[in-house]
């Protein structure tokens, strides 16, 4: 006799839930799942009516499945959100290009607007020509640190109120082990937390942070969406690594514990005479940095001067002072132009038909 | 003199740090041939000890600095492993020489020993082995027996026993239900503690059933004794990995409580204060220590001695954090000062004690799991069938639901334990100091006035959805 499910004890249980070990059918798995992720939205008062939410979209499982219930609770519980799609093409050939045709594809399907931004575009420079340049050595530090400007770009072309990503439960809690075993405690104190307190930037927030990264893959499994799997063609970051590793094995011996982690980090309270980091504005881009000039800055800097080790390696070689020439696009004028959308948008609120396409078109064009 | 074959098995420093190779001498006196790397620095035999017994000694000050004891006596909690033996002797050579009279008045009144005996689940060592580790430094040893938390108020005492923690179908929240069984008197402690044991649903409970049990009779016993202070041997690799495990059984909210260098031991009402003077040393230091002073220890044996790393968390972690030790060699410091720079948030000294583990619970715990772990089939979501689950859930009159004074990491505890199963009679002596906190009382039918009040709370709360 099949096993009933354990949660409406009606139909045939197909899966064994990863987070607590039981067994259910597969409408309940997609209840359950679309459920918590709305919980975790609504008791963290994620989005208000009307807000512009781009979605983190690299064609991957987590952010492909992310687009798909985003839009769905959308429409279930009418949060009254604009969803756009905001890719970003490192220029990674054999890898990005072809998770961006997956991204295309959802574009179609789930009938979203999508923005792509490129680092070639942005920074005039691709992944696959740093690493030309800087060896395979150091070069995920170059596309973690244009990635997080390149969102933030983007958003401002769309003029979007809210980011949200693909980040899951499983992210998180490597996170928390990682800079526990680093003894990074102002990262630690933040990494729990769902949305980033942007000053006058675009907030970021994680609606998956509790959704285990198993149950999203069975998700987009189940509901046969169409992503991209394959790990990026460069190496990936070792120290991450050895956290991914034993948050593996964690999991087999208790399955909660991905779950239990994330408890424990957003319980912990760091003290109070902890030094945190002060924030301020880059001198030559307008970005938020913790120095007089942001990291992608210096890196951008490293590269044009042929010296790639410049804010990598620990060697005294400074950044040249002050505001330098740079092809890089100040954020106040992307703030000015993001501005001037929202006028024209609320002059032509009498035109319904929404621009979304035009738009995230000419968003493209702005910036080259 | 740099050649590097002069001393094949010793690790070699790195470049940069080249002046203690090329000399090739101990870094303290400067005169001796070296005998040990700790972190890259080479050391004599005799520095190496002196360096020891000067680091247990600043521990020691800053801790007591920091929280005073209520008492001047000490205990030394020795479970006969590696790093207890090394404190003890630590201690008792302290000890030594503030009565020589270097200081006026001695810090410490006196020092003894506090056991727990494990031969109820362990075998392999007898108590009168570690007696003998306390009596040859010349200290008194206080012995408690695991199987002593089944008879704390006599061989028919009361207990609690678990009735079932269940996710049950349909229902919107955990329920653990427990009742009053009393114990005929047949069942020998021993039987009941194994009992308790096969009863939890892996090693990683038991485990940390054990702690809880342990960590009890050691507050016991220091209070028997009049101490004050209990210290705790728990070396710095031990302080790391323990982080990494308690963080992973979901017990972040009492981790300064249960990790930190200095501490109330099992809640303030306890009157007891921990340390652990030990977090400066790693597992290799303590080795050499014991080593070279000769003192003994004795394999203490665990649920996972000899199983495979993937056995429970607490045998993960610590296989883990050797490792990664190992290749990135501050990994043990750094973690230890991680542990240092949290503190408890404003609302654990509040937070009312879980019955079992006796640390702060967190009010919204079990809210945050089931907001997060959904339980609910898509159709019972109308108000009605809410209404008919909640009725349908109602404990029976016997029982009683103890869900608010359990932990977060408890309540996993107890979830994947076995029904039948009897907790140690501290839960029930714990669950009605509770209680009389708000009525000043403690017999047995109060405990069911209890159970009345809060069956008449929960029916008020669900009174509207009643048709």
């Amino acid at each position: 006799m099949p096993r009933l499910c354990d949660i409406c004890n009606d139909a045939r249980a197909i899966v064994r839930r990863p987070k607590t070990a039981q067994s259910i059918c597969k409408e309940c798995f997609f209840h359950v799942f679309e459920t918590e992720v709305h919980n975790t939205i609504v008791d963290s008062n994620l989005f208000k009516p009307g807000d512009r939410v781009g979605i983190g979209a690299s064609g991957g499982k987590d952010s492909t499945v992310l687009a798909y219930v985003m839009k769905t609770l959308n429409d279930r519980y009418s949060y009254g959100l604009d969803l756009y799609l905001l890719s970003v093409d490192e220029g990674i050939s054999g890898y990005r290009d072809d998770s961006l045709e997956t991204v295309k594809r959802n574009k179609e399907q789930y009938g979203l607007p999508l923005l792509i931004v490129s680092y070639e575009q942005l920074y005039g420079w691709s992944m696959d020509s740093i690493v030309a340049a800087v060896g395979r050595k150091n070069n995920c530090t170059f596309c973690g640190v244009f990635r997080r400007q390149a969102l933030d770009r983007g958003a401002l072309m769309l003029d979007l109120d809210h980011i949200v990503t693909g980040h899951n439960a499983d992210d998180v809690a490597e996170t928390i082990l990682m800079n526990i075993f680093r003894g990074d405690i102002s990262r630690l104190g933040r990494c729990t937390e769902i949305a980033t307190t942007g000053e006058g930037y675009i907030v970021r927030s994680k609606p998956f942070k509790y959704a285990y990264e198993k149950e999203i893959v069975m998700y987009a499994y189940l509901r046969r969406l169409d992503y991209f799997s394959t790990e990026c063609t460069y190496s990936p970051n070792a120290y991450r690594g050895y956290a991914r590793e034993f948050l593996k094995k964690l999991e087999r011996v208790r399955p909660s514990a991905i779950l239990d982690i994330i408890h424990s980090g957003e319980a912990m309270h760091v003290a109070k005479d902890v030094q945190l980091p002060s924030l301020d504005r880059c001198q030559r881009c307008g970005y938020i940095s913790s120095n007089s000039i942001c990291k992608a800055c210096v890196l951008l800097e490293g590269l044009e001067r042929g010296i790639p080790k410049l804010g990598i390696s620990r060697t005294k070689q400074d950044v040249e002072a002050g505001p330098r020439e740079s092809d890089l696009v100040h954020f106040e004028k992307l703030r000015q132009d993001a501005l001037e959308m929202r006028k024209t948008r609320q002059n032509s609120a009498a035109c319904p038909q929404s621009a979304c396409a035009c738009r995230s078109e000419s968003g493209t064009e702005n910036c080259s | 003199m740099c050649d590097a074959t002069d001393s094949p098995a010793m690790e070699l420093p790195p470049k940069g740090r080249a002046e203690g190779a090329r000399s090739k001498l101990c870094l303290k006196c400067k005169t001796a041939k070296p005998s040990i790397t700790i972190r890259r620095s080479l050391y004599c035999k005799d520095c190496f000890v002196r360096a020891s017994v000067s680091k247990f000694r600043s521990a020691l000050s800053k801790s007591r600095k920091r929280m005073p004891a209520s008492r001047a006596q000490v205990m030394v909690a020795l479970s006969g492993g590696a790093t207890s033996s090394a404190m003890l002797q630590l201690m008792a050579d302290y000890q030594r020489m503030e009565l020589k009279g270097f200081a006026a008045e001695p810090t410490y009144t006196g020092v003894v020993v506090g056991h727990v005996d494990e031969s109820a689940l362990f075998s392999g060592y007898s108590d009168s082995q570690i007696c003998d580790i306390a009596t040859a430094i010349g200290v008194e040893c206080h012995v408690a027996r695991l199987e002593d938390v089944f008879t704390l108020g006599g061989d028919q005492a009361a207990l609690l026993e678990l009735v079932h923690a269940t996710i049950a179908p349909g229902t919107t929240r955990d329920q653990f239900c427990v009742q009053l069984a009393r114990g005929d008197g047949s069942t020998p402690a021993r039987e009941q503690l194994r009992a308790l044991f096969a009863g939890l649903g892996s090693a990683t409970d038991r485990e940390d059933m054990l702690d809880i049990i342990k960590s009890f009779l050691l507050a016991q016993l220091a209070r028997q004794a009049q101490c004050g202070l209990l210290l705790l041997g728990d070396s710095g690799t031990r302080i790391a990995s323990k982080l990494v495990s308690l963080t992973s059984r979901g017990r972040g909210f009492s981790l300064p409580l249960e990790a930190g260098a200095e501490a109330p031991f099992l809640g303030s009402s306890s009157g007891v204060t921990a340390y652990r003077p030990m977090r400066d040393f790693i597992m290799k230091e303590i080795a050499f220590f014991n080593l070279w002073t000769a003192q003994p220890s004795v394999v203490v044996p665990t649920f996972t001695t000899g199983a495979p790393e993937t056995a429970s968390i607490d045998r993960l972690t610590e296989a883990f954090v050797v490792g990664l030790d190992r290749d990135f060699c501050s990994t043990v410091s750094t973690v230890c000062r991680t542990v240092q720079k949290l503190e408890l948030r404003p609302d654990a000294l509040t937070a009312a004690q879980c019955i079992i583990c006796s640390m702060p619970a967190e009010a919204s715990a079990q809210a945050w799991r089931n907001r997060l772990t959904v339980n609910v089939a898509p159709k019972d979501q109308t108000l009605e069938q809410v209404a008919v689950s909640s009725a349908d859930v109602q404990p029976p009159q016997s029982t009683f639901d103890v869900t608010a004074h359990l932990c977060y990491s408890c309540q996993s505890l107890l979830h994947f334990a076995k029904p039948g199963v009897a907790l140690p009679a501290f839960c029930l002596q714990n669950y009605r100091e509770q209680i009389a906190g708000a009525k000043p009382s403690d017999s047995e039918s109060d405990v069911g006035a209890h159970l009345q009040q809060s069956q008449e709370r929960l029916r008020q709360q669900i009174e509207e959805f009643f048709i």
